[in-house]
């Protein structure tokens, strides 16, 4: 397998301490139809740490990272990336954050070659057409580079996904379940991943329902439960009790009391 | 002048990508162009065979037939976007919500240039209109025609793209905001085969050409809030 080419944004380089803390949450909440997925979450997360962010189904994983890219906005508190609001400032959040989510988002009917074309220009990557060769390599797709999407395995998408958060230069990686729907080789690519982003001080949170592959890779741990923060530690992890606005829906209190 | 550049380029990337998967999307392309023409048909069979009659007719069967036509097309490069849920990514990429909205429209407009170019065709073979002597003003019209149904188009299937009853709800938010457009279009089509006997072509392209204007202006600064949450 080569070398992966991780592109290191300006904003990754230095000390941790000289940066704003990647990720800082205060009183999260997202409530779908009246029903909260976070009810609370108030957690902070230096810059340049890898930590997990554990939790059963249904614990408000996904919806924690998916307010971080700003795909959905809080219903009540504040989130910040990069020491920027993501309700305020989106785009300058969007230009931070890189996400894998359980949907690739890839075009059926483009190739591995043109999804990552196209994700490369809507990404402003400079010398897009040799990073685009390269992360194909990276992620062991170089041979399927012209094949239409469409006939492609769940694992295949994923590792394709992950080629397109190696064209941009994100200071923060969301990985939501890195290692569902991969064969050993890909799994193994993921690990390689986590271990150059570490190495280069980009923050990376990724959701997982167990920790054992991620071990050897977080600095610290967050463990999500109904919505709420149920224990956190580790390196550079921070969190707090809800302390929620006494205007807050009675559903989102109730789970926060 | 380098972000206008900038948005340039991700709009004509994001038409770029919606022209390629659209030419790789089954023929459909093939199938709207089909169903155009059995538009067509279908008027010509309810008017009869009285050619003055068909004749007459012609200008506004050819917007009916473009219109809609251009309802499926719109709606389907919208609905390239629900492939793995493509149209979070979409919002996801830090670049303006304006560009993305151009792409739409200049994606949309290029296959609704097709479909006026072919329905105008057809037109003049099955209802026996001149067509050739007034080529230009029926050019202008169809250019005029096929980007307004790409600007209004673009918009409304962003809006119901996400919804259950999107193939309803689509041409009932349309229909409604294409009239002025549909108005001018028929008129401007019907002088242009006339000859221009009152001197009303201009006018009539005019009213395209705001209307055009305003539906991509507040198309654009509108379409940034259907990506959000």
């Amino acid at each position: 397998m080569p070398q992966t080419t991780i592109y290191v944004s300006p904003r990754s380089v230095g000390a941790p301490d000289s940066r704003p803390p990647a990720v800082d949450t205060t009183d999260l909440a997202r409530l779908f139809a009246g029903s909260p997925a976070l009810a609370g979450v108030s957690l902070r997360i230096d810059a340049g740490r890898t930590v997990a962010l554990l939790g059963a189904n249904g614990a408000g994983k996904t919806t924690l990272l998916r307010i971080l890219t700003t795909a959905i906005a809080p219903s009540y508190g504040r989130a910040c990336v990069d020491g920027l609001d993501v309700g305020r400032d989106p785009h300058l959040v969007r230009e931070r954050v890189a996400y894998l989510s359980h949907a690739t988002g890839m075009y059926d009917d483009l190739t591995a070659r043109e999804n990552l074309a196209f994700a490369a220009t809507m990404l402003g990557t400079p010398d897009a057409e040799q990073r685009v060769e390269r992360a194909l390599a990276d992620v062991g797709l170089a041979q399927r580079s012209g094949d239409r999407v469409r006939g492609f395995s769940a694992g295949m998408r994923k590792r394709l996904a992950l080629g397109r958060i190696l064209l941009g230069n994100a200071s923060l990686v969301l990985l939501d379940e890195p290692y569902a729907t991969l064969d050993a080789d890909g799994m193994g690519i993921v690990d390689q991943l986590l271990a150059a982003w570490h190495q280069v001080g980009v923050t990376v949170l990724v959701a997982s329902h167990t920790t054992d592959r991620l071990e050897a890779f977080v600095d610290g741990r967050v463990i999500l439960e109904r919505g709420l923060i149920a224990a956190a530690s580790g390196h550079g992890v921070v969190s707090a009790p809800p302390s929620l606005p006494a205007d807050s829906r009675p559903a989102l209190r109730e789970v926060a009391q | 002048m380098n972000a206008l550049r900038l948005e340039l380029r991700v709009a004509v990337a994001v038409a770029r990508k919606d022209a390629l998967a659209e030419l790789r999307g089954r023929h459909a392309t093939v199938s709207t162009l089909f169903f155009a023409a059995i538009v067509l048909l279908l008027f010509g069979f309810a008017l009869g065979p009285d050619a003055a009659r068909l004749a007459a007719a012609a200008p506004g069967f050819l917007w009916l037939a473009v219109v809609f036509a251009g309802i499926l097309a719109v709606n389907r490069l919208h609905l390239l976007e629900t492939d793995d849920d493509a149209m979070e990514q979409l919002a996801l990429y830090p670049v303006s919500r304006r560009a993305i909205y151009a792409g739409k429209a200049l994606g949309g407009f290029a296959v609704m240039l097709l479909i006026g170019i072919v329905v105008l065709g057809a037109v003049g073979i099955l209802f026996a209109v001149d067509i050739a002597s007034a080529w230009l003003p029926l050019s202008t019209a169809v250019v005029l025609g096929a980007l307004g149904v790409a600007a209004v188009g673009t918009f409304y299937a962003g809006l119901t793209v996400r919804l259950r009853a999107r193939e309803v709800m689509l041409p009932l938010l349309m229909l409604p905001v294409l009239a002025p457009l549909l108005l001018g279009a028929v008129k401007a089509t019907t002088a242009a085969i006339a000859g221009d006997p009152f001197g009303e072509l201009g006018a009539w392209l005019q009213l395209m050409a705001a209307f055009d204007l305003v539906m991509l202006v507040a198309g654009a600064a509108t379409y940034g809030f259907l990506l959000e949450d």
